[in-house]
């Protein structure tokens, strides 16, 4: 990683940035504060107007895939960006204020119908309301004629003629009434009451002690032709909202251009915020930045075609990003290393070794030919029809790698879709024969060989641990931190060392035990004696010497953990085949024989689903765990280049990370 | 009589292993269902990340499933001969590691399914993270069910 100064003159910022953007070879730098005799611009006002733009663009989004999803293949995720070329930015540009209308226009639409849902609940109430007093002929607030007293309103029961006879005349036995029930239910009854003019306050005061109420909103029309308007209302609401649903389809055609647009957005927003962060003067300005080693000569030579410019390198500092580059076989796995920790300047990379023990282990794990020619097949489809964005295509790329190894472990364990093969020779020709007899070279079975397999499995992760103390000793040897190297890690790889030979010798050689056993006491000894050396006095040294050999425990847990090789691999098997049983149970008649391949590949797809998910997140616990812990300790920040960060579309012949 | 009790226990054995292997599955997908179905109330074009994330903890069910299937293969039901009291009782201990371990690391599973279900909810891409630390549980389903099996797959070979 190199540091990087462009210096350049100001009416040529714009060329240099936009082709800077579009080459991604630079990351920018920020510097809290700008070098003496230069000054910052002040962006924020047109990265806060593209940015709100941007935001318009995905409300506007978010309604028109409300109201029409947009229709996506279950495996559009695989799909790359679309490709445009870099002159179509301009037109993209020029339609972006068209786009924004069409896009407020939406969002205003939206909020049309959002107001009428709302009148809409509203007549709704209005009419339920009314409904009660459906059967009333004068208006609900009418309050007396000529002689009479008009009485309208609720009482919290349910009365019928006589029995609301009855309770007024219990309060009040010289009220002379008439009584109309208009609704009752076991909640509330409605009524129209009828009195002599002058017996008016008797009869409310009687009414009142029996819980009269008044309805909520008298008006001067009768209910039913009040509730006639309401329910005219709500059908004139359903031609609006239908209005307006047809307007908001009526912009799906405009879908891609919104895509397309709200990248154009993002993107010139990125631009405003590079901006904000150059060094400028009158006439001249200055871009900090950083750019890997390798790509010094191609931005020399851009910036020699873009315009009047110098271009500074020096070695970086310590805050330096850091970009992974690795060859075709380990870049897949560079995710794997990233989704952990972007390593610092300290470590090393890890990559190709994690790569080559992923694929490996991968392999032993989900350890089937057929499903690993499955996953090679698979993915080499998915990349060559959709032609997905370099992430996606490099997963796709570490399964087929998975794959190949799962292939080469499944016909090592006699694997190929579990028995499958032994199954189908036993319906033809009715012998029973094991995949072991079956297959001309020879194989572990992973049920009846289980021992050895787990004892292959320890050894396995052995080496794996071994390397991973490797790395510790480079990188230690390398900062010139010897003591660290040779007492820290080396007696400990010496010891691991010891402890596998001893074991090779219980089951082979015995005098490999004697070697084994020296070399193990030896490193416990050189442990005691140096691991205590920063104490003080001779007890504290000695102390802390014997207590570091407590760490034993520690590394036995982690050799144990790599049994999981053994269990995944013995689940994916088992599985197989007993799907190969169930599949084989109902006979050979024709019936039966599509109930076979029906249970084969319904079986068969949820051992893949669940092993290589197994496998993947297993795989994926023994790097971090199991071999970053002995010497990886990341930390780093990711190298993230000025570019057109879209999401719909990139430019073609851009240099896309 | 020693015949039908070794039949009646291999039997059990094969009911013990499913039912409650199945009950922790049961469990663990139901609450993770309830959750991811709140979830997509809010925003249902997350259905596929949550249908991984509810499924995960169903696994316990089929390693059950297949410990069952393996017993009934071997014990004269679906094949295999009948077995003697003794493998009766070799089979019924088999299947309570996977019965037991697959149970109540369904139950584990499954909290831990809710809770990525919900971080998922907040941010997509926490997606991969939440699904790697619910697969972490599976662990220890997966290694009662090899005990189970190992046992089960050499029972008839046992002369006990």
């Amino acid at each position: 990683m190199k540091a990087v100064r462009i210096i350049a003159l100001k009416k040529d910022r714009k060329r240099v940035l936009e082709h800077l953007q579009d080459s991604a070879l630079v990351m920018v730098r920020h510097l809290e504060q700008s070098d003496e005799g230069f000054h910052r611009a002040d962006t924020t006002a047109q990265l806060k107007q593209f940015e709100r733009n941007a935001e318009l663009t995905e409300q506007a989004l978010r309604i028109l895939n409300r109201h029409q999803p947009e229709k996506k293949g279950m495996l559009a995720s695989f799909k790359g960006r679309k490709e445009i070329d870099p002159d179509e930015i301009g037109r993209i540009a020029t339609d972006s204020a068209k786009i924004v209308g069409i896009c407020q226009k939406l969002i205003r639409l939206e909020k049309q119908l959002a107001d009428y849902a709302a009148e809409q609940i509203r007549i709704r109430t209005l009419l339920a309301q009314l409904e009660p007093w459906k059967k009333l002929d004068i208006p609900l607030n009418t309050r007396e004629t000529a002689t009479t007293a008009v009485l309208i309103g609720t009482l919290p029961r349910m009365y019928d003629d006589v029995s609301l006879a009855e309770a007024l005349a219990e309060e009040c036995p010289a009220l002379t009434f008439e009584a109309e029930i208009l609704y009752a239910s076991s909640a509330m009854t409605c009524l129209v009451l009828f009195a002599p003019k002058k017996q008016r306050e008797d009869a409310e005061k009687a009414l009142r002690s029996l819980g009269f109420a008044q309805p909520v909103n008298p008006t001067s029309r009768t209910p039913s032709v009040k509730m006639q308007r309401q329910i005219k209302k709500g059908e004139d609401l359903e031609l609006k909202i239908e209005q307006a649903k047809q307007d908001i389809l009526s912009y799906t055609d405009y879908r891609e251009a919104i895509c397309e647009t709200q990248d154009y957005f993002n993107l010139r927003a990125e631009k405003y915020r590079v901006i904000a962060e150059l060094d400028q003067t009158d006439h001249v300005f200055v871009l900090h930045g950083y750019i890997p080693e390798e790509d010094c000569g191609k931005l020399e030579k851009l910036c020699e075609r873009t315009a009047d410019c110098v271009v500074e390198f020096e070695d970086a500092d310590e805050d330096a990003p850091i970009k992974l580059k690795n060859n075709k076989f380990a870049e897949p796995a560079q995710s794997i290393v990233s989704m952990y920790s972007t390593p610092s300047h300290e470590d090393i990379d890890p990559t190709p070794l994690l790569a080559f023990f992923f694929y490996f282990f991968f392999g032993m794990m989900f350890s089937d030919a057929g499903y690993g020619l499955l996953l090679v097949i698979g993915t080499a489809i998915l990349i060559k029809v959709f032609k997905p964005d370099k992430k996606m295509r490099n997963n796709l790329k570490l399964f087929q790698y998975c794959g190949v190894s799962t292939m080469l472990w499944g016909l090592a364990f006699g694997s190929i879709f579990g028995d499958a093969p032994a199954m189908i020779y036993k319906m033809i020709t009715g012998n029973a024969i094991t995949m072991k007899e079956l297959l001309p070279w020879p194989t572990l079975d992973t049920q009846k060989d289980a021992l050895f397999i787990m004892i292959l499995s320890i050894a396995l992760g052995l080496v794996h641990i071994l390397v991973g103390m490797g790395c510790k000793f480079y990188v230690c040897w390398k900062r010139k931190e010897y003591a660290k190297a040779l007492f820290d890690t080396g007696l400990w790889m010496l010891m691991l060392i010891g402890f596998a030979v001893l074991a090779a010798g219980m089951a082979s050689l015995p005098v490999l035990i004697y070697v084994g056993g020296g070399i193990a006491v030896a490193s416990a000894v050189g442990l005691i004696l140096t691991q205590g050396r920063g104490k003080k006095n001779i007890f504290g040294k000695l102390l802390g010497g014997v207590a570091s050999l407590y760490d034993i425990t520690s590394y036995i847990s982690d050799l144990l953990s790599y049994s999981r090789l053994l269990a995944l691999g013995l689940t994916t098997g088992v599985m197989a085949q007993v799907f190969n049983m169930l599949s084989t149970l109902f006979g050979t008649s024709v019936f039966g024989i599509i109930l076979m391949i029906l249970v084969f590949v319904a079986g068969h797809a949820v051992t893949i689903a669940l092993n290589a998910l197994g496998s993947y997140v297993h795989t994926m616990r023994l790097q971090y765990v199991e071999m970053f812990s002995k010497f990886y300790e990341g930390g780093g920040k990711p190298f993230e280049p000025f570019s057109l960060k879209s999401k719909h579309f990139k430019t073609k012949g851009s240099n896309e990370d | 009589m020693d015949a039908i009790m070794g039949m009646f226990l291999a039997i059990l054995g094969a009911a013990v292993a499913t039912v409650f292997a199945g009950i922790g599955s049961a469990k663990g997908v139901g609450g993770a269902a309830q959750t991811s179905m709140g979830v997509l109330s809010e925003d249902s074009s997350m259905f596929g990340k949550m249908l991984v994330l509810t499924l995960l903890p169903g696994t316990q069910g089929l390693y059950g499933f297949i410990v069952g299937f393996l017993i009934l293969i071997n014990c004269g039901v679906l094949g295999g001969a009948a077995p003697t009291l003794g493998q009766g009782f070799a089979f019924l201990g088999a299947s309570l590691a996977i019965g037991l371990g697959g149970m109540i690391s369904g139950f584990a599973q499954g909290k831990a399914a809710v809770s990525g279900i919900t971080m998922t909810a907040k941010d997509e891409k926490n997606f991969s993270k939440a699904m790697v630390s619910i697969t972490l549980v599976e662990i220890y389903a997966l290694l009662a069910f090899i005990v189970s099996l190992l046992v089960v797959i050499s029972v008839p070979g046992l002369k006990i």
